[in-house]
């Protein structure tokens, strides 16, 4: 998919756990791990919103445009 | 003694009728000569005896493969697994039955015209479950995308 999920790298920046981000942000680590290992289909702008608020951070830190070809 | 008939019981009873009519029609499997050689002796020497045992091995062989397909959708039903590809596959398997058993009293049609009755209710069963099919595949995609956002 060309949409690639950076959270695992700003959650290194920010050193924060999974378990513990997906408390604060109100998901289930079962949806976390989803989110983390691009399987997500879709993200709600309140899931975004959280994870932006949590992270201190902007959307375009965590999502990333990669075109098809581009290896 | 809890006499409420329940979703539950439902499904128990369509699962039951489900294996008991499988057996049946492997019974009857078994039973194809005996039934063809009775048949054979009621209307005196028939020309399209061989014609009619091929196509009741046929058929009931379509029936014995769109029954398991049947117990196995009952199953996963009874399990809360509604909109999963391998339902979708069953309803498949189980339209293309009919499409099958059509096109074989389609055939025998040739020579007892009443099988065409019978090709056309099980091509129009058979087109019946094909729009299920294509009901359940597009509701397994949108469960998919639904689990999916986050």
């Amino acid at each position: 998919m060309p949409i690639i999920v950076n959270l695992d790298v700003m959650m290194a920046k920010r050193k924060i756990a999974a378990g513990d981000l997906a408390e604060r942000i109100d998901i289930t680590p079962a949806n976390l791990s989803i989110l983390k290992n691009n399987k997500a289909k879709a993200v709600r702008f309140s899931t975004l919103e959280a994870i932006c608020r949590e992270l201190d951070c902007q959307p375009g830190d965590i999502l990333e445009f990669v075109k098809e070809n581009d290896e | 003694m809890n006499l409420k008939w329940t979703s539950e019981k439902s499904l128990r009873l369509s699962r039951i009728l489900t294996i008991a009519v499988l057996a049946l029609a492997v019974i009857i499997l078994f039973l194809i000569p005996l039934i063809t050689q009775w048949y054979d002796d009621v209307s005196g020497k028939n020309p399209i005896m061989p014609v009619l045992t091929v196509c009741l091995y046929l058929s009931d062989i379509m029936a014995i493969g769109a029954l398991w397909e049947l117990k196995t959708l009952l199953a996963n039903i009874s399990k809360q697994e509604l909109f999963t590809e391998r339902n979708t596959k069953c309803v498949r398997v189980i339209s293309w039955c009919c499409f099958g058993l059509a096109a074989v009293f389609a055939v025998l049609s040739f020579w007892r015209l009443l099988a065409l009755l019978v090709a056309i209710i099980a091509a129009f069963v058979g087109l019946i479950l094909r729009v299920v099919k294509n009901m359940l595949a597009t509701a397994t995609e949108l469960r998919e995308e639904n689990d999916f956002t986050i």
